[in-house]
């Protein structure tokens, strides 16, 4: 297939998506609305989690233009202001909410103080908790309490995220399920929106739980603006837990895009990077930037100088980053071949300026000028931040862990691995990546047996700290139970049968494979390319329901085996499968019911049974494309993305929207069972 | 007619029902939108007794309808009323001088909200009431705002700074001006001086001061009175002054006395100005029409026009509508004009029609929608019927006509002769119905208690009844009769019954089942009916709705497991909040954990929210339902925060006995034990070696590694053998710590004290980390024979690799050397090496 048919077609696929930029544009329109609400000019303050998702929505111009005269951080200590109003905008927790209150009785203390009128807006609705709280501290009739409804805010298009960082830890470590109403709320918005979901469906406890409210509570409101109709652009909201898959957030990420989250962090779209990967490009030719791997040790000594450099955010979004697109997803094996292959392009496409004769076609190289150097700084952007992987990713305690990780994926020798961990540990690993690495032990053998449980223990507290106990605790003890005794009577995760049946683990011995991966292909062929072998549970799951031949068969682009009814006579001009009908996880009944939880199959209100052939294959013919959407409650990893970017591919006829309650990496998870 | 285009026209819609009243004798608050007045005497007057007229005694409010009709009387016995108008949905709000306010509804139910202390303390003097909020002027002359009747916290405009209080002033409610925020105007002295929230403005007016202050009813102009006068007209930010107009010439020729009474807008472009006996209108243009009266009259602005009150009738009155002027107004050519001839010729079997028809052809869609909207402008249904007749003759000669229009009419204006009839008494007009919208209208409907009506036409025009029969059936609850004592638990228990099944049936046969029933629920709570309440509270289905009430009636345990179910946690919040409160604390922990795992996310929640709040309440929690394991999390978490020493180890130890208290975690009480000791041993630590900065609360493995960077490798020994560490641990360790600080004696010392359990592999890497080339070269040698060639690569040692290589009699690798080295020095040397093997 040649290059360029690919591009015209994915280009085509995201002319399918469904708009998301509405909701970007319901944000920020209520977010006008609140500041409007406070008459005149004020000072905004932020908690600190809130205003990475607001920058997302708003920039600083837009508060500036309604009246915004200062910000300030949410911090405890005394807060001045030079405007009469001070508004406040925060999550309604309880720190957040006692902060307020301090700084309001401050300044009603002291006498000498400007008075002030305070508004309190929490997001994304109104707490009593908050203003109970607000009343025991004696400030409540001082401020104006009321909501700011910010819900599933787009980070891409095919991406939509609430971009709540606590849902995993509340839902799962303090069984707080604000986050599964907050979610039901978000995604009732969504239905609004779009229409109703006409098929609703769901592996989980807290899965099962959020599709009960999102059944009842349409009977609930009395709004007649509720379009009751089932949406002609979504065929299903598919919702998983994480509880259901906690294995995929405990291996590390190799996508580009998940390396970089969990190596330097990526915080609403931002990564930290070094200020001089940013400056403009100064060098027209890019040939220099284009070496792709130095000397590990070269390259080591210009980190930790980098490290001292100043560091700026910068935003990671394929809106304003043009190669973001075609390296995000890439195993980070085959980025620096990408890039090297992009300067290359680069480069011709400068030198065209010197076949350049006449001045008209002088005249359209001037014209792509812009894009050229538009490429030409992301790349080098890209080219920076691989430079930065790579030492951190040819430590001796990354590839332990990596290996550590795929062995203990394919069940292989488990006593050694877990041998193996405790080696780490006496290295000084992160105390992130052993806790993950024996979470992860735990989960594919059923269990460590206590002894040797009971020594990593041991060797965890003795070498992170003893007060590292509740962290123990909390991981044993919670719903998930990560760290469990072989002996324990817990429900145990049937890793090795579940790795089986939706074929998990995928080896990638044979031949045509290995000549694949060097062609750069490597991920044309199946899900596991993400994790090199590994394909995630959460998206096989997806795949069960959206994609059943994927499951079954062998990689797509092999043969037609097994794809079952849907990939009948279709898939024949462009090797791409035509998508088949939801029809809930019809086929995978068995190995869904091995896992933990409920399993939910709604069908919506209306047809009553699901007729078989609505959706993509009776509406339109050949050309209509639906959308499903997938819900991961407590938040999804980059590579998850990747993965259902993957199979977005692989199908016609469907696209999927991503929509979680945040971002979340296994370093993320491990530090919310460490708080209480 | 004057010679102008103003053209009134006065319709007389009711005389009134009530006997004799002169209005002058009270003052008089209408509601817009045809809605009911309200009566208070005017205790400034002297009135006439013994008329045969029962007058409204001094501390009475009356409210009457449009037409006259008496709607409620109650009586006020507080202090002095200040003010009293009318809220959007109509009910009376009523403001004393001490700044308490009530809102009456029209069935004599009200509630009560203060403006708070400080306006109590310095009284209210005056007040503006608007729809949807009032503009309060108190003894301090300040100005002070409510926004909505919830009872909203008074909020301070800017100080107006003036120093007596304004001739006239007004309010311009928010939804009417730009900044969105309510602004108010006061005459001072010869200025105005505008307020609104942020700032007050002089806006410098030198012809003051004003008797009359009105705003438009779309607040974009102001009409003012001067004392001489002069009425002047001027937009509201007084950019643009529209018109003025000597009132006294009027007076004078309407031959009356006394003062102007009321300046009152007429739709957004005419004035009228009242006097005793005569009311003037005054149209853009300075032209004028007069109307005469018996006695004094009340001018109620309106959108679109003013109603008139007067001692025998209720007049409205307009500048002749547009489409009704251009169909009606003689020698009309326009096609609405033309058409309604046409169909007029035709009733008449006139041949004339069709060529009227004809003439018009072009233009008769717009024809026919004139003729539509003209009806809708009509108040007798002689003259709807015949526009709309005329519209439906000129639509049979088009071939496409959207037919929504004309049916929409037809239902309206049923809508609207069925409740300007005299039985109902709202002269509302069309333009103002649209304005405030059908529902709106059924809403008042149901305010007065016209049920049936209200539903007819919700379902005429296809609404939703809930709302009517919400109120229907709270109606219901309050008028049926409640059961004495003495009948018995079982009479009471079957009336409950029957009036229950009465409104569910009602509800399921109207309301699709649509209805919220909490309300009607609380109603028979309030109105002492428990039984009825929880029967129709079963019905409910809204868990938000529920809650509440049920916390109301003490159902805690009921109210909590609804709250769970819903699965919104702030209820739950609600619900446990308000039960910490009022219960005992050991009650209130016996709901919870009798709950079992149903009420787990109850149990859960409350332990958020104390862990932040109230550790004292979730000590007890615990310690009551002999929760070891979390007491010991929560001493932990406690000991995390502490710095002081001795109080950690004291939050520690008590972590070591609860877990000691339960077999299943023997391990972690040893664990804990192990803590302690660690702990103690680092404040000895401490004590020993004050200097060597802080001990306490690090990790055994910071505390080995400071101990050897701090010279005192004896006691991490000791800590070695004393907590079991391993070797391998405790060797990458020292590496560690005499790799950072550069001590590679010790560490050559060390690397020798015995065999390696660690290999020397780490000590190259660590070395060639912290960038000690040369010391990790001398380690590799130590290592496993097959990686010494790498490691001496990576070392930067070229040659020694290809030493390697030749002891290993590795050709290919060397070769591989060659290739991969960085330059030609080493090339050479390599080739030397490569020869020699050979």
């Amino acid at each position: 297939m040649p290059a360029s048919t690919i591009t015209t077609t994915t280009h085509d696929d995201r002319a399918d998506m469904l708009d998301t930029s509405l909701l970007k544009e319901l944000a920020r329109r209520s977010l006008i609305d609140v500041l409007n609400s406070v008459n005149g000019p004020k000072t905004l303050v932020l908690d600190p989690s809130i205003a990475g998702p607001l920058g997302l929505v708003a920039e600083v111009s837009l508060l500036k233009d309604h009246g915004v005269d200062k910000m300030f951080w949410l911090e405890s200590g005394p807060l001045t202001a030079s405007t009469v109003n001070i508004v406040y905008l925060c999550r309604p927790l309880i720190k957040y909410v006692k902060i307020v209150a301090d700084q309001i009785k401050r300044h009603i203390q002291s006498p000498t103080s400007q008075r002030h009128t305070y508004t309190l807006f929490l997001v994304p609705r109104v707490s009593t908790l908050a203003t109970r709280i607000l009343e025991e501290e004696g400030v409540l009739g001082e401020l104006t309490v009321a909501a700011y409804n910010l819900q599933f805010i787009p980070l891409e298009e095919d991406v939509i995220s609430m971009e709540y960082e606590g849902a995993f830890k509340e839902i799962w470590v303090d069984g707080d399920e604000t986050a599964i109403y907050d979610s039901a709320q978000a995604l009732l918005t969504l239905q609004r929106v779009y229409g109703m979901f006409p098929r609703m469906v769901g592996q989980g406890d807290k899965a099962a739980r959020l599709i009960r409210l999102l059944k009842k509570v349409p009977s609930q409101t009395h709004t007649p603006q509720l379009s009751q109709t089932s949406s002609d652009k979504i065929d299903a909201l598919i919702v998983l837990d994480r509880q259901t898959d906690l294995l995929t957030p405990l291996l590390t990420q190799l996508t580009y895009e998940g390396l970089v989250d969990e190596m330097l962090g990526i915080k609403n779209t931002n990564v930290e990077v070094p200020a001089s990967l940013l400056a403009p490009p100064t060098n027209p030719d890019p040939g220099a930037t284009a070496s792709s791997s130095p000397s590990a040790g070269a390259s080591a000594t210009g980190l930790s100088k980098e490290v001292k450099e100043k560091k700026k955010k910068h935003p990671l979004t394929a809106g304003t980053d043009p190669l973001l697109r075609e390296l995000r997803d890439l195993n980070f094996a085959h980025v620096g071949r990408k890039l090297s292959k992009i300067a290359r392009r680069l480069e011709e496409d400068y030198k065209s300026r010197l076949k350049a004769k006449t001045v008209a076609q002088l005249k359209v190289f001037v014209g792509k000028l812009g894009g050229l150097q538009g490429e030409h700084q992301s790349l080098k952007l890209h080219t920076g931040l691989s430079e930065l992987l790579v030492p951190l990713t040819r430590t001796d305690i990354f590839n332990s862990s990596l290996e550590i990780q795929q062995n203990l994926l394919s069940s292989y020798d488990i006593p050694a691995q877990l041998s193996a961990i405790e080696d780490l540990i006496a290295q000084g690993a992160p105390q992130n990546t052993v806790m993950r690495l024996i979470c992860l032990a735990s989960l594919t053998s059923g269990g460590i047996k206590p002894k040797v449980l009971e020594n990593l223990k041991r060797e965890v507290l003795q070498s992170y700290g003893y007060d590292r106990l509740p962290l123990l605790l909390n991981l044993g003890s919670s719903p998930c139970s990560l760290f469990t005794p072989s002996n324990s009577p817990a429900l145990k995760f049937p890793y090795t049968q579940v790795r089986k049946q939706l074929r998990l683990v995928v080896e990638e011995s044979d031949p045509v494979a290995a000549a694949e991966v060097d062609a750069g292909r490597a991920e044309d062929r199946d899900l596991s390319y993400t994790y090199s072998g590994y394909a995630p549970l959460s998206c096989r799951l997806v795949q069960c329901v959206a994609q059943k031949g994927g499951v079954l068969a062998l990689p797509v682009g092999k043969s037609g085996v097994g794809n079952g009814d849907a990939g009948a006579g279709a898939g024949a001009e462009d090797g791409r499968v035509r998508a088949h009908p939801i029809m809930g996880w019809k086929g995978f009944e068995d190995v869904v019911g091995l896992l933990p939880g409920e399993t939910v199959d709604e069908v919506g209100d209306g047809d009553g049974e699901p007729s078989p052939i609505r959706g993509s294959l009776s509406l339109g013919g050949t050309h209509a494309t639906t959308t499903t959407v997938v819900f991961f409650l407590g938040g999804c990893t980059f590579s998850e993305i990747a993965g259902m970017r993957w199979m977005s591919r692989q199908t016609k006829g469907r696209r999927y929207l991503i929509a979680t309650t945040g971002m979340m990496n296994g370093n993320g998870m491990m530090d919310g069972f460490r708080g209480t | 007619m004057p010679n102008s285009d103003l053209f009134g026209r006065k319709h007389t819609a009711y005389e009134m029902l009530w006997k004799y009243m002169d209005l002058s004798d009270y003052i008089i608050a209408a509601a817009r939108y045809g809605g009911p007045l309200a009566f208070m005497r005017d205790s400034s007057r002297l009135i006439v007794l013994g008329r045969g007229v029962p007058a409204i005694s001094k501390s009475e409010i009356r409210i009457y309808s449009s037409v006259g009709e008496g709607l409620l009387v109650f009586t006020w016995e507080h202090c002095k009323i200040i003010r009293f108008g009318w809220t959007h949905d109509e009910r009376l709000a009523v403001l004393n001088e001490e700044g308490v306010y009530r809102i009456y509804d029209l069935q004599g139910d009200y509630e009560q909200f203060s403006l708070g202390n400080d306006a109590g303390e310095m009284g209210i003097i005056d007040a503006r009431i608007h729809e949807h909020g009032l503009v309060a002027l108190t003894g301090g002359l300040t100005l002070l705002e409510v926004k909505g009747w919830e009872g909203g916290k008074p909020l301070a405009l800017a100080n107006p700074g003036i120093s007596e209080p304004p001739t006239a002033w007004t309010a311009i409610p928010p939804d009417q001006t730009i900044s969105r925020h309510v602004e108010v105007l006061l005459s001072s002295e010869a200025t105005i001086i505008s307020v609104d929230t942020l700032e007050s403005t002089d806006q410098r007016i030198s012809r003051g001061p004003f008797t009359h202050l009105t705003a438009s009813p779309n607040g974009k102009m102001l009409a003012l009175l001067t004392f001489s006068g002069v009425l002047w007209v001027v937009s509201t930010d007084f950019q643009q002054s529209r018109l003025e107009f000597d009132t006294n010439s009027q007076a004078v020729e309407g031959a009356v006395e006394g003062g102007v009474r009321q300046v009152e807008w007429c739709g957004n472009d005419a004035i009228l100005v009242t006097w005793d006996g005569l009311a003037v209108l005054v149209g853009p243009l300075g032209d004028c029409l007069r109307y005469f009266y018996p006695g004094s009259v009340h001018a109620v602005s309106e959108i679109d026009g003013v109603r008139i009150v007067s001692t025998g009738t209720c007049d409205f009155l307009e500048k002749v509508p547009a489409p009704i002027f251009s169909i009606f107004k003689p020698g009309s050519t326009s096609p609405g004009a033309v058409l309604y001839d046409a169909c007029d010729l035709y009733e008449r079997r006139s041949p004339k029609s069709d060529e009227h028809i004809r003439s018009i052809r072009p233009e008769l869609a717009s024809a026919v929608d004139e003729c539509i909207d003209a009806a809708s402008r009509e108040w007798d249904p002689y003259w709807q019927r015949r526009l709309l007749n005329a519209a439906k003759f000129g639509r049979s000669f088009l071939d496409l006509y959207n037919p929504v229009d004309f049916v929409a009419m037809g239902q309206a204006l049923k809508v609207l002769n069925a409740v300007r009839f005299y039985t109902v008494g709202i002269p509302i007009t069309y333009i103002q119905y649209t304005h405030q919208s059908p529902s709106h209208l059924i809403s008042r409907l149901t305010a007065r208690a016209l049920h049936l009506l209200a539903l007819r036409v919700s379902t005429h025009l296809g609404l939703k009844p809930d709302a009517v029969l919400k109120h229907w059936a709270c109606a219901k609850i309050a008028r049926s009769k409640v059961p004495t004592a003495s009948s018995g638990a079982s009479a009471s228990e079957s009336g409950d019954n029957e009036i229950c099944k009465l409104i569910v049936e009602k509800f399921n046969s109207l309301g699709r089942g649509d209805v919220s029933y909490a309300d009607i629920a609380k109603r028979a709570w309030d109105v002492g009916r428990a039984g009825l309440a929880t029967q129709l509270l079963d019905h409910e289905s809204r868990a938000a709705d529920q809650v509440p009430l049920l916390l109301t009636m003490k159902e805690d345990k009921l109210a909590l497991t609804k709250a769970v179910d819903s699965g919104d946690t702030d209820l739950i919040y609600h619900v446990l909040l308000h039960l910490h409160k009022r219960l005992p604390l050991g009650n209130f922990f016996r709901l919870i954990e009798e709950g079992g795992p149903r009420l787990s996310l109850a149990s859960r929640l409350l332990q958020v929210y104390a862990r932040e709040q109230n550790r004292d309440m979730l000590r007890d929690f615990y310690y009551s339902d002999d929760r070891r394991l979390e007491s010991a999390i929560l001493a932990l978490d406690e000991a995390t925060g502490m710095t002081d020493g001795g109080a950690k180890v004291t939050s520690v130890k008590a972590a070591q006995k609860f877990l000691s208290e339960d077999k299943e975690h023997a391990f972690e009480a040893k664990m804990m034990d192990e803590s302690v000791r660690l702990l103690t041993f680092q404040q000895q630590l401490e004590k020993d070696a004050p200097t060597l900065g802080p001990f306490v609360g690090l990790s055994i493995n910071d505390t080995i590694k400071n101990c050897i960077v701090n010279g005192m490798s004896r006691k991490a020994d000791k800590i070695k053998s004393d907590w079991k560490v391993p070797d391998k641990r405790f060797w990458y360790l020292k590496l560690q710590a005499l790799t950072d600080m550069a001590d590679f004696e010790a560490l050559d010392v060390f690397a020798k004290s015995k065999r390696s359990p660690i290999g020397y592999e780490p000590f190259v890497r660590l070395l060639l980390e912290k960038g000690h080339q040369r010391e990790a070269i001398s380690y590799v040698a130590r290592c496993d024979a097959n990686r010494r060639i790498d490691l001496y690569v990576e070392c930067d040692d070229w040659r020694s690799a290809g030493k390697e290589c030749k002891e290993r009699n590795n050709k290919a690798r060397l070769e591989e050397l060659r290739r991969t080295c960085p330059n030609t020095l080493i090339v050479r040397e390599l080739d030397q090496i490569a020869a020699s093997m050979a």
